[in-house]
């Protein structure tokens, strides 16, 4: 089932004078429960894209579908609603609440959406527990390492049980081993409950576990194919 | 999201930089304890101002011929009282009269051979309760007797003034109903102080019939002069004894110029409340917006997870509910400390305030509770301090998502 709709994209950023297309064109499909990994050097348009499919952003032009509605009308209100049910967020530095230890930092999204106590408990412990950090509940970011904030990063994206979660260089500040073991928890997740991730890097050791590989340079899909292929 | 859990963040957000929110929440506190310890002295002052006037001058009602000014002190005939001691007899028969007594006043000079001072003359029922202030302040001396024909009292800032003491000889002078000059020589029986250093300066005292043979006015009196149990039945006192050739006066209506120049001059303090508050306000704003541009990126985050403008902003209203509430909280304690202080020990002001403006203001201002007032500066206070984080909060709520992520 076809869950985003990228029709002809076009996304441009002005600095003064000077205008520069991040995304020139992009008409891309991503299916339900995908793993997809958006690849390609630093300026190809990967963030802005992942942007643009989250509604943290609008095109100039062109149609961004999520589930067959057209997301580029909608007002800051809808899009915040949107995101909160339907789209869960990793980012680069892990991107916690300083002020709220891992359990809270979970259960906010969950407290967003009005999750009743009783059920926000149970499925904030659930994804605690599958990203190993079960005996980490009350520590804050700041008494975690950047794995473990990651790992915490990703429970919290999958509270709401969204549609797809969009990573945006998940691993660019762990080493090798977290970066892997951070890999490993959202591909499980991602099989375990059928959410759908896109996660932009340039890490080949990150691409190796995508399904799906999109490339981009220079804002355009240059290819997109099987992960082992490209 | 439930209210409590934006509370809390906001909360622990105070903590992220203690000593920024420490010099805020003092600044709070001691704005509103400043303001309270202000307006108990301005409460304490007008008060006991008030009552100074009351039980040295004016008393709750007074009794005058209808043509008698009360700044003229006139001594003619048709401007006082002829039947005093029958009105003074009627007066106390009310149960609301604790004590009522026929007073004659006179403008005069008092000599002494090398200087000279404008004074004026209370003769008076010396057995009465209405003059129990002067009998109470003795400092010198003695009190007048009712046979006393020669004697007079005089205030401690006259005597240290014109150097005289008890036993010394001085000359009086008025000026008669009729104009014309009337001269005598009395002895100095007592010397009193009561606390009212524009009192002591001018208020000369001796007996009633003395007065009356002195000025020429044959048994008359300016006014009788009532002290009432309770000062809320001064109208109604007034209204029982007002008729025919008698006007009724009540302490308000005696005391209206003061009382108005009162209320022109809170005016001034609210000014003066508007300039702290305007200073807390100014701290709070600046306080919070370091807030918001320290955490750009984490509005951008909590957007992300599907916060909307409307719930950052009550964050940082609430971030600054919380920091006004403790701030408050301090400031009342602050501030009661203060007035309580002002209460028992007050602030010495000596003769200054009195000298300049005739006001019977005492050497000292006192402090009152006076929770009305302390209930409104807090919630002013609070406000201020809500309207203040009002543009931080908008602008960390009107952030796009997209600008503020870009920090990351």
């Amino acid at each position: 089932m076809t869950i985003i709709q990228l029709e002809n994209v076009i996304k441009t950023y002005r600095v003064g004078a000077v205008a520069t297309r991040a995304l020139n064109g992009i008409t891309l499909d991503f299916q339900a429960g995908e793993f997809t990994a958006l690849v390609g050097p630093s300026g190809s348009g990967k963030t802005t894209l992942l942007q643009i499919i989250g509604c943290l952003d609008r095109p100039d032009s062109g149609a961004v579908r999520i589930n067959g509605q057209d997301v580029t009308r909608l007002n800051a209100n809808q899009r915040a609603d949107l995101r909160r049910e339907k789209i869960g967020f990793i980012f680069q530095f892990f991107a916690l609440v300083p002020v709220l230890n891992a359990y809270e930092n979970v259960e906010l999204p969950l407290l967003l959406s009005g999750v009743p106590a009783a059920e926000r408990r149970q499925r904030v412990l659930a994804l605690l527990e599958s990203v190993g950090l079960s005996d980490r509940l009350h520590h804050r970011p700041d008494q975690m390492s950047g794995g473990e904030q990651q790992r915490v990063a990703i429970a919290r994206a999958l509270a709401p049980r969204p549609l797809l979660v969009l990573a945006d260089e998940p691993t660019a500040n762990l080493d090798t081993a977290n970066g892997r073991q951070a890999m490993e928890i959202m591909k499980k997740l991602n099989e375990q409950t059928g959410t759908a991730f896109i996660f932009a890097t340039h890490d080949p050791r990150v691409m190796a576990f995508a399904r799906r590989v999109v490339k981009l340079q220079d804002g355009r899909v240059v290819d997109d194919g099987n992960g082992q292929r490209i | 999201m439930a209210l409590s859990k934006l509370w809390t963040i906001a909360f622990r957000d105070l903590g992220r930089n203690r000593r920024r929110s420490l010099l805020t929440l003092i600044a709070v506190a001691l704005g509103l304890a400043l303001l309270m310890v202000v307006h108990g002295l301005v409460a304490g002052t007008m008060e006991d101002t008030m009552q100074n006037t009351i039980r040295l001058e004016t008393g709750h009602v007074q009794l005058r011929a209808p043509t008698y000014e009360q700044g003229k002190i006139s001594l003619q005939w048709k401007d006082l009282l002829e039947n005093a001691d029958a009105l003074a007899v009627r007066a106390r028969s009310l149960p609301e009269v604790k004590a009522a007594s026929p007073v004659l006043w006179a403008g005069g000079v008092l000599n002494t051979g090398d200087e000279s001072a404008g004074v004026r003359i209370y003769g008076v029922d010396v057995a009465s309760a209405v003059h129990e202030p002067i009998r109470q302040g003795m400092v010198a001396g003695a009190y007048l007797a009712p046979d006393d024909r020669n004697s007079i009292l005089i205030g401690k800032h006259l005597a240290d003034s014109l150097g005289l003491a008890v036993g010394a000889r001085v000359g009086l002078v008025v000026v008669s109903g009729d104009g014309q000059p009337i001269e005598g020589v009395f002895a100095i029986r007592g010397i009193f102080a009561t606390g009212v250093p524009a009192y002591d300066d001018t208020a000369v005292f001796m007996t009633l019939d003395k007065a009356q043979a002195f000025t020429n006015t044959a048994g008359r009196a300016s006014a009788i002069v009532i002290l009432l149990h309770r000062q809320d039945d001064a109208d109604k006192v007034a209204a029982s004894l007002r008729g025919e050739g008698v006007a009724a006066f009540t302490w308000r209506q005696m005391n209206e110029v003061f009382l108005q120049t009162m209320q022109s001059a809170m005016g001034y303090y609210v000014i003066m409340d508007l300039v702290v508050m305007l200073v807390v306000a100014v701290i709070i704003a600046n306080t919070l917006l370091m807030a918001v541009f320290e955490r750009i990126r984490e509005m951008g985050i909590l957007a992300a997870l599907g916060m909307k403008g409307r719930q950052i902003m009550a964050m940082f209203l609430l971030e600054a509910a919380t920091l006004g509430l403790l701030g408050i909280a301090i400031g009342i304690v602050l501030g009661s400390l203060g007035v309580a202080y002002m209460t028992r020990n007050g602030l010495y002001i000596g003769d200054m305030s009195s000298a300049a403006s005739g006001l019977a203001i005492g050497t000292a201002m006192y402090a009152r509770f006076d929770p009305p007032t302390f209930a409104g500066l807090a919630f002013w206070t609070l406000i201020i301090v809500l309207l203040a984080a009002l543009y931080p909060a908008w602008f960390a709520a009107r952030q796009e998502p997209v600008d503020a992520l870009r920090a990351l």
